[in-house]
């Protein structure tokens, strides 16, 4: 990269080579209008919004693929490029149906706030009025067609952020229309409803159900957070109004994720269906009870006291919280652990970032399915695949990445991978509990050429790993304590011990065997921190007010604690 | 020197904007100052007179044969005519039968409805047959000015007619050129 040197409106202009005029004039503190650029997406040019002048050049040039240049004469602002700004909303408001008053996106919308800078006070092309689809078929955000501009911000969300290639554009011309796969439902596509193209739409043709006209930009407010419902840690940018959970939104340039998110993080929490725990709960005459904190915790302390005692922490929550939990049950001289398992270690190799599988040319999956779960990782491998990257998959059973895999063997086979990764500048492997020993020793030869990721199923597990707690089974005790927080419990999970306290968010089959049950907060309602993969201190932010009788883990375990003291 | 004279009249519309004119609250005292309401829905005279008013206000689409009949009625007499609110300036929320044919809705609305019963479609001299599509006052006869907004507020309507009482054409721009409910 070299300094070169510009004009725009008169100005002298430093930029540096390879930046386009779009970029230029944004570093000079000009701001040119556009509707299809987005800072996170390529350039396409489509909306002529960006047009314009440069001294030698025949026509207007769209700023946002033009490439700066040294010695360039450059005009952002004049009659002409004002004029053609306006003729191109007036063409794309008589395309297809815009009708602010009863759209969610009126006053946010990036069209209108365009034809409110133009002046467009009214539309002198005629509108067709010909109804288009649409199109309800997802669960989370629908797609009214009536709204698109054809910017196309949500195809190249799918294909370059997401790496999905579900959107496309069928027919040409007027007839053009954003599609999915080859022209079916998008509830019947190939989706996976990750949300990137919602979040980068600029006007309202993708909707997203839940936070629709639930207010706008000024109504509402925004809090960066931590994602919890894996280990990646995404960070979050949460909409919040009245106390209610609006939407969760992907932060730009943020570690590790870029902005993309998946569906779990931003959409499935929001739709959570388990019934809460709202007060501490007591078995009186074989039926939970609530009960006030003081009966509770004085019925817990009590039945820690002198009896044998196994802790065990499903690893979602907060680090504070998990150290305290360590910390308790080192007071007590009982035995304590996490519930999740943990991937095994390799014994070669360096440990790799999350972002590192998008800097590789050859990933090998191995006991892991990380477009079911994490999947922010499974993105990045079909990312690194679409710039050339070659993916193997070692799995026994089905793995969705099988698909853009060059290559799919057994565990038995593994060596075949080991061979054809031999010659590769950067191997990632990304790995997780399932990963077979034949597997680990049929790749030793790779040696420390190898960057591993082993993903860790619990979404703190990191946390867990550094309080010393390690994978336990639920053994026969006296009491059992339980830190469940927000995770969902397994069927199989069968705790043998005679007195069971369970600390958890939420109501399951766990709670119903307990004998005392203590309310947790929510990832929104605590402050805390969480340990991404990569090992990063992640915080998290209170959103929304925990119900009143709720207590964070780590408060209730130190009054345990002092209470056994 | 005289007042000026206004006429307004409501159209395809759900008189709305006629409410948000209403919210210049006591500024009215001050507007009737300068200004004589000839035909209005306010003042329920239901022509403008035939020797002309200075300013025009149209508020809705043209939805019917009245309608488009009031529109060239007030453009005749109108030296300026105002199309204000989003109905008057786009057609407005009642373009919405323009996805459908005009005996669809008619049959949707006064046959199929879930709580009609032996409905029919009402056939008379005197009921204004339904143009075959809503469209904006501008779409049927030149209009001066155009003042969107669902209602445009309060405030927009005060600049724009103070902007004319002061010899000035307005100019619609920053806070007073919004669509939708997007100025409330």
């Amino acid at each position: 990269m070299s300094e070169i040197h510009l004009k725009i409106n008169g100005q002298e202009v430093t930029a540096q080579s390879g930046q386009t005029v779009l970029e230029a004039a944004k570093g000079a503190g000009v701001e040119i209008p556009v509707l299809c650029h987005h800072p996170a997406l390529s350039n396409w040019g489509a909306c002529r919004m960006c047009v314009v002048e440069v001294e030698g050049m025949r026509t207007l040039q769209t700023a946002c693929t033009l490439p700066a240049a040294d010695g360039m004469v450059i005009k952002t602002h004049t009659e002409q490029t004002f004029n053609i700004r306006k003729f191109v909303l007036e063409l794309l408001f008589s395309e297809r149906n815009h009708y602010c008053m009863y759209c969610q996106m009126s006053g946010d919308c990036e069209l209108q706030a365009q034809a409110y800078n133009h002046g467009l006070d009214h539309w002198t092309y005629p509108r067709p009025y010909e109804k288009q689809e649409v199109d309800a078929t997802r669960k989370y955000f629908i797609m009214d067609h009536n709204r698109c501009i054809l910017c196309t911000r949500c195809v190249r969300a799918c294909t370059e952020i997401a790496a999905n290639h579900t959107l496309g554009l069928r027919n040409r011309g007027a007839e053009t229309m954003i599609s999915a796969d080859l022209n079916v439902p998008f509830g019947e596509s190939s989706c996976v409803e990750c949300g990137t193209c919602l979040q980068v739409c600029p006007t309202g043709a993708l909707i997203d159900a839940r936070s629709a006209y639930g207010g706008r930009e000024k109504d509402v407010t925004h809090t960066q957070t931590t994602c919890m419902q894996c280990s990646v840690g995404c960070d979050l940018d949460v909409v919040t109004r009245y106390k209610r959970l609006l939407r969760v939104d992907g932060v730009w340039d943020s570690e590790p994720s870029g902005g993309l998110l998946c569906v779990d993080g931003r959409f499935a929490p929001l739709y959570e269906t388990r019934k809460r725990v709202v007060k501490p709960l007591v078995r009186k005459d074989g039926k939970l009870t609530e009960a006030s904190w003081e009966e509770a915790l004085g019925l817990v302390a009590n039945a820690l006291k002198g009896d044998t005692c196994q802790g065990l922490a499903a690893c979602a929550t907060t680090n504070e919280a998990l150290a305290a939990f360590a910390g308790l049950m080192t007071q007590l001289g009982g035995q304590a652990g996490r519930l999740e398992p943990v991937a095994p270690t390799l014994g070669y190799g360096v440990p790799a970032k999350v972002t590192d599988v998008l800097a590789a040319d050859f990933i090998i999956v191995a006991g892991a399915q990380p477009l079911d779960y994490q999947r922010v990782v499974g993105y990045f491998i079909h990312r690194a695949a679409d710039q050339g990257a070659t993916v193997a998959v070692i799995s026994d059973s089905e793995n969705a990445l099988s698909k853009r895999a060059a290559l799919t063997v057994a565990s038995a086979q593994a060596g075949i991978v080991a061979k054809a990764a031999a010659d590769a500048r950067k191997i990632v492997l990304v790995y997780s509990v399932g990963l077979k020993p034949e597997v680990i020793a049929a790749l030793k030869p790779l040696g420390d050429k190898v960057s591993f990721l082993a993903l860790d199923p619990a979404r703190n597990g990191k946390g867990a790993e550094a309080v010393g707690l390690k994978p336990q089974s639920p053994v026969k005790t006296d009491v059992a304590y339980i830190l469940l927080g927000e995770q969902p419990v397994a069927d199989a999970l069968h705790v043998p011990a005679g007195f069971k306290v369970v600390q958890a968010a939420y109501h399951s089959t766990l709670t119903e065997q307990a004998d005392v049950v203590l309310p947790t907060p929510l990832w929104y309602e605590r402050t805390g921190h969480v340990t991404t993969l990569d090992g990063v201190i992640k915080p998290l932010q209170v959103l929304l007010p925990a119900p009143a009788d709720v207590r964070d883990e780590s408060v209730v375990l130190e009054q345990l604690a002092a209470l056994l003291r | 020197m005289g007042k000026i004279k206004v006429a307004t009249q409501w159209l395809e519309a759900c008189a709305g904007c006629h409410m948000s004119f209403l919210d210049i609250d006591e500024r009215i005292v001050e507007f009737f100052k300068h200004v004589e309401l000839t035909s209005s829905p306010i003042t329920d005279l239901k022509h403008p007179p035939e020797e002309g008013v200075d300013v025009g206000i149209l508020t809705g689409g043209i939805g019917n044969e009245d309608e488009l009949h009031e529109a060239q009625e007030m453009r005749e007499r109108a030296k300026l005519l105002i199309a204000m609110g989003d109905c008057a300036v786009f057609g407005g929320i009642c373009t919405m039968r323009n996805f459908f044919p005009t005996a669809e809705v008619l049959r949707r609305g006064y046959i199929e409805t879930e709580s009609t019963v032996d409905g029919q479609i009402p056939q008379h001299e005197d009921l204004a047959p339904l143009t075959d599509k809503v469209s904006g006052v501008g779409d049927v006869v030149p209009v001066d000015i155009y003042l969107p907004g669902c209602p445009p507020t309060a405030d927009a309507i005060w600049y724009v007619l103070t902007e004319l009482l002061e010899g000035r054409m307005p100019k619609l721009e920053g806070k007073v050129l919004k669509y939708g409910m997007d100025g409330g």
